[in-house]
């Protein structure tokens, strides 16, 4: 039996809070994600190096911080670092990017993996240094092979910010439980912020995208998502 | 062992299990859903397949969080039924990671080589034989990998239970931190039990694979 009543009036009313819980998302996802492309990028790069030592840190790094669900890592900067006094907004974005990070590392790690060796050594062959040739000439075509990938990681951490409500930070999920407990109108509210993640995380990876020739590298792209 | 840890091992320990129950039963669902999901998408059923997509499309764009909110909050307020923490965290994960899996599923049925299909087609067999005898034992061995990258991360995903209240091992760990704080012995020993827990279920998937696994 459907008694319920559906009344989207008060969700309109907050529509100043939810604005601004989505602004908070939006500021929490793009810095954890500018870092965790660094972090992905530099690890990623160590995991695909000729040296076993830094082979060995990398896989290190990574199996420990994607194995840890990020809940945790955001309990650890919140309460175990409790000491350093970190703004709640800090704390979130330190978990969301060491934990994103490891997953961008993997990525990078497999698309510097699928340029075709002979692209390095002719690069080198041309005169550049091994930093140049990874710049000018790895980097991009590997960028162009991952770039599905980025887009799902992207959409899935801007859905992972989430979790910083637990820890505080008034993004689009603390708003809604901020709403739905003036208003009760726990269906409505729920139902809309859903439909502002799915608008948001749509956005992002089709801006991710637009990278030149990832959509032909899409139909031949075989990395597992994370 | 930090005393901490050692004083409230029992009550720990219940956490752990209700971790492990809740994979375990989310893991048999959230199969059975992906692989319904997923085969009525690959055949493309009229409407069902609409339907499916739909709802593959909002829960993957929706965070875990919320989709527990709307489980244990939202839907019983629509549909007027009580639900407790614990089965509301089982149906949420159920349809989330229902969903993702539908996806893996449906990929690997698409990776069968159609030339197998029409021979198998050729030989007599209908569609309903072939997709049961033919394609889809085949589809499950190559999808072994990213269907075992969900479990994982189903796996560390039920500490988001946790925020609806369901004492499993983060709730536990939280409840036990609120009243002795000791944040950095008590998280500390969580992130390492996940960190276990995770890599072990990475390693089976890995063995199958290594077992049963076909490359495509």
């Amino acid at each position: 039996m459907m008694t319920y009543q559906f009344d989207w009036g008060p969700i309109w009313d907050a529509r100043g809070l939810i604005a601004q819980g989505l602004l908070m998302t939006i500021a929490v996802s793009a810095v954890s994600l500018a870092i965790s492309i660094v972090i992905g990028l530099v690890v990623g790069s160590g995991g695909a190096s000729n040296s076993r030592a830094a082979r060995t840190v990398s896989a290190l790094f990574v199996e420990t911080m994607r194995n840890v669900p990020l809940l945790i890592h955001m309990y650890v900067w919140y309460m175990a670092f409790a000491f350093l006094r970190l703004p709640a907004f800090t704390c979130a974005v330190l978990g969301l990017s060491l934990y994103s990070g490891a997953y961008v590392a993997e990525v990078v790690r497999a698309g510097i993996g699928a340029v075709r060796r002979g692209q390095m050594q002719a690069a080198l062959a041309t005169g550049l240094t091994r930093l140049q040739a990874m710049r000018l000439v790895v980097y991009p075509q590997a960028l162009r092979i991952i770039a599905p990938s980025l887009a799902s990681l992207f959409s899935q951490l801007i859905k992972d910010s989430s979790l910083a409500s637990v820890i505080a930070v008034s993004e689009l999920t603390y708003a809604a439980g901020a709403i739905e407990g003036q208003t009760f109108r726990t269906f409505e509210v729920y139902i809309a912020i859903s439909i502002l993640y799915l608008i948001l995380v749509t956005a992002a990876s089709q801006i991710v995208m637009l990278v030149p020739g990832a959509r032909n590298e899409a139909a031949s792209a075989s990395f597992a998502d994370a | 062992m930090p005393d901490v840890i050692l004083q409230n091992l029992p009550f720990l320990l219940h956490g752990l299990w209700t971790t492990i129950d809740l994979s375990l039963w989310t893991i048999l669902g959230g199969t059975l859903l992906g692989a319904a999901l997923g085969t009525i998408r690959f055949v493309r059923a009229p409407v069902l397949g609409t339907l499916s997509m739909l709802f593959i499309e909002f829960i993957r764009g929706t965070p875990l969080l919320v989709v527990l909110l709307i489980t244990y909050f939202a839907l019983p307020a629509l549909l007027g039924y009580r639900t407790t923490a614990y089965k509301a965290a089982l149906l949420g994960f159920v349809l989330f990671i229902g969903a993702y899996l539908a996806e893996d599923f449906r990929s690997g049925l698409r990776s069968v080589r159609p030339s197998l299909i029409q021979a198998a087609l050729a030989t007599g067999l209908n569609r309903w034989q072939v997709l049961r005898l033919i394609v889809a034992p085949q589809a499950m061995r190559s999808v072994i990998p990213s269907v075992f990258n969900q479990y994982v991360r189903l796996l560390k995903f039920t500490s988001v239970a946790s925020i609806i209240g369901v004492t499993e091992l983060t709730g536990a760990a939280l409840l036990v931190n609120a009243r002795q704080f000791h944040p950095i012995a008590i998280l500390t020993t969580i992130a390492i039990t996940y960190l276990v827990l995770c890599y072990g279920l990475s390693l089976v998937g890995r063995a199958l694979y290594a077992h049963f696994g076909v490359k495509t």
